[in-house]
């Protein structure tokens, strides 16, 4: 039996075509020289970077910004999104542009307002030491907690609308079952809601992980250049030090962190989703 | 064309104008024989001067037009081996590190008595590797500070690791080539050598250097960012900075200045070559000529807060009396950069 190509699928041909040009193609180049030098094929790029402890200081520094990057914005982003999907009218729509509007305004902007924010007689240090939490002012700008607050900012957005569109889906009549049968709120939540979305929550921590993962600018503005990630790593190897076989090793390890944790957590979404 | 621009075009307006633009398209060889088209690739913060001293100065003598395109020096250096075979560049105003690149790449042409002939009257120590480039202006590094939170000038450059700078002092990255003095400066501190010995002995200067951590608030990769934050008081001094940069600043009336350090000050040389097989070649080397010219460096040191390299032009008014200006040694500079870079990441990280 022939089997024929869904028409529908065709709907996904300038896309595929696009990013064949876009993507596609530069990923295989860089894939390649990532591989194959001057002398040929060869593994010895990865080994040189990944047998120096700095490299590994690296690789620690990018995961470790990354998870407490989406930490926060899970912490932050969950409870936010469950207030937009069980809002109404004019509330609903005013919290909806206040997640939204931010995404408008450019990164280098955001990051030059949390160089004001975070300094040592910003409105953070000002508040903390009126609050008596601080004895004295402090700076929280070009430390690692002020990375992980300013580019929790910047993501946010795409932890909460992906659990959002979740949220929205729930039928209401489950908690309302759950309530009838003398469950608290608590245990509503726990054993209900949470349950439910977790395709949702899982989806917000792949966008955030793999925007956090290869961030460039925040990093770059607002720690400086004493906290060196991969992306920042890479960017200095091709623009500055013209080492492209660094550039592309880095980038690539990049790349895989990237990748693993968006397929890993897509595979999980789709098991959550089915047995949820 | 009247109608075209009162915004209501008839059609008949609109089949004039295109056939004069088809007609015009057809033969670009009449337009381009009537100007010569000089390309120069330069720093994107030059570009002001350039386009208002040099180019309608150089375009006047010559009938030709000047365009300058402003970029990063190691986005020249690419521009110029991409097009190695078919250069479009004719002349290039680029950092002296990056020119030891374009060297080793076999991409200048060099600058000769008979071509270029102010090179004659240049300041000793200004024409580099026989004549590939030379230097036409010498912004100068100094000490920046916030004239508001500093009640003294600094005048060492052992200053700024002084405990009471607490998290106020900014260096920039050696990736930046004015990076690189704090290297010297610190060696020199440390040895008690001249800052020009003590540049051999960049272990002495690493070393030092880690001591000034505490007092570090960041290391800066873009210029603004560090003006910002000195110029709003978060920081109180930049060590080491650009004249170039932070006298304009002073000028524009940002509460800093800069101090020029007992010890002495870098030079930080902009230099300037032709592009081996540039279009207009007698056009490239007349530019060259006219920058390292006298006429032209008195224009330029002013708005440029620069020390000239002509020896018959005097320094601009404002400069610190009595600055003892050191060189850098630019070839040891381009032999270990890639290993104090990597010395920098590990020893200064956060």
């Amino acid at each position: 039996m022939r089997r024929r190509i869904d028409p529908v699928a065709l709907l996904a041909l300038p896309a595929a075509a696009y990013l064949l040009f876009a993507y596609g193609w530069p990923l295989a180049a860089l894939l390649v020289r990532s591989v194959h030098g001057p002398g040929g094929f060869s593994l010895a790029p990865f080994a040189a970077f990944l047998s120096d402890p700095f490299s590994w200081r690296v690789i620690g520094n990018t995961l470790s910004t990354a998870g407490l990057t989406t930490l926060v914005c899970l912490a932050v982003g969950y409870p936010a999104a469950l207030a937009l999907a069980w809002s109404r009218g004019i509330v609903q729509v005013v919290l909806l542009l206040s997640i939204i509007l931010p995404l408008s305004v450019g990164v280098v902007v955001k990051a030059y307002a949390w160089q004001i924010v975070l300094r040592r007689d910003g409105i953070v240090s000002q508040a903390l030491v009126g609050l008596g939490l601080w004895s004295e002012p402090q700076r929280l700008l070009f430390t690692e907690t002020g990375l992980v607050i300013g580019a929790a900012n910047v993501f946010l957005p795409f932890m909460i609308l992906p659990i959002y569109s979740v949220i929205r889906l729930l039928d209401p009549r489950l908690r309302a079952a759950a309530a009838t049968l003398g469950a608290t709120p608590l245990h509503r939540f726990l054993r209900v809601t949470l349950p439910l979305t977790l395709p949702g929550i899982v989806s917000g921590i792949a966008f955030v992980f793999s925007l956090a993962v290869s961030m460039y600018v925040v990093p770059s503005l607002v720690i400086g250049d004493r906290y060196q990630t991969l992306a920042t790593l890479t960017g200095r190897a091709f623009l500055f030090m013209r080492n492209e076989e660094l550039g592309s090793t880095t980038a690539v390890l990049l790349l895989a962190m990237a990748v693993s944790i968006v397929v890993g957590s897509t595979a999980l979404a789709r098991r959550l989703g089915s047995t949820g | 064309m009247s109608s075209i621009l009162s915004g209501t075009p008839n059609r008949r307006a609109l089949l004039r104008g295109g056939a004069a633009a088809s007609a015009l398209l057809a033969s670009p060889a009449i337009l381009r024989a009537q100007t010569r088209e000089l390309v120069v690739g330069g720093a994107a913060g030059h570009k002001s001067w350039v386009e208002e001293i040099v180019v309608p100065a150089f375009e006047k003598a010559h009938g030709a037009k000047v365009i300058f395109e402003g970029t990063r020096s190691l986005v020249n250096l690419e521009k110029m081996q991409k097009n190695k075979d078919k250069p479009y560049m004719s002349v290039v105003q680029m950092d002296d590190p990056v020119m030891i690149l374009a060297v080793k790449e076999g991409l200048l042409e060099p600058l000769t008595a008979a071509r270029v002939p102010n090179l004659a009257a240049l300041k000793p120590g200004t024409v580099h590797m026989d004549g590939m480039w030379a230097n036409y202006l010498q912004p100068w590094l100094g000490i920046a500070y916030n004239t508001q939170a500093m009640k003294a000038p600094p005048t060492s450059w052992a200053d700024p690791y002084d405990p009471a700078y607490k998290g106020r002092i900014v260096l920039p990255s050696i990736q930046n080539t004015e990076g690189l003095a704090n290297i010297f400066a610190a060696a020199a501190i440390a040895t008690g050598l001249s800052l020009d010995a003590a540049q051999k002995d960049a272990d002495a200067g690493f070393r030092k250097l880690a001591t000034l951590k505490p007092n570090l608030l960041t290391v800066y990769t873009q210029q603004p960012q560090a003006y910002n934050l000195l110029e709003q008081g978060e920081a109180w001094m930049i060590s080491s900075a650009m004249s170039s940069y932070a006298l304009e600043r002073k000028a524009a009336g940002a509460p800093i200045a800069l101090a020029a350090p007992k010890e002495g000050v870098f030079a930080m040389p902009s230099g300037i070559a032709v592009v081996k097989g540039a279009p207009q070649a007698d056009l490239a080397f007349a530019y060259v000529d006219a920058l390292l010219g006298a006429d032209m460096q008195a224009k330029l040191v002013g708005p440029t807060f620069s020390l000239p390299t002509h020896t018959g032009v005097a320094a601009p008014a404002g400069m610190p009396a009595g600055m003892v200006v050191h060189q850098i040694d630019w070839a040891n500079v381009a032999r270990e950069r890639g290993d104090w870079l990597k010395r920098w990441d590990r020893e200064m990280s956060l």
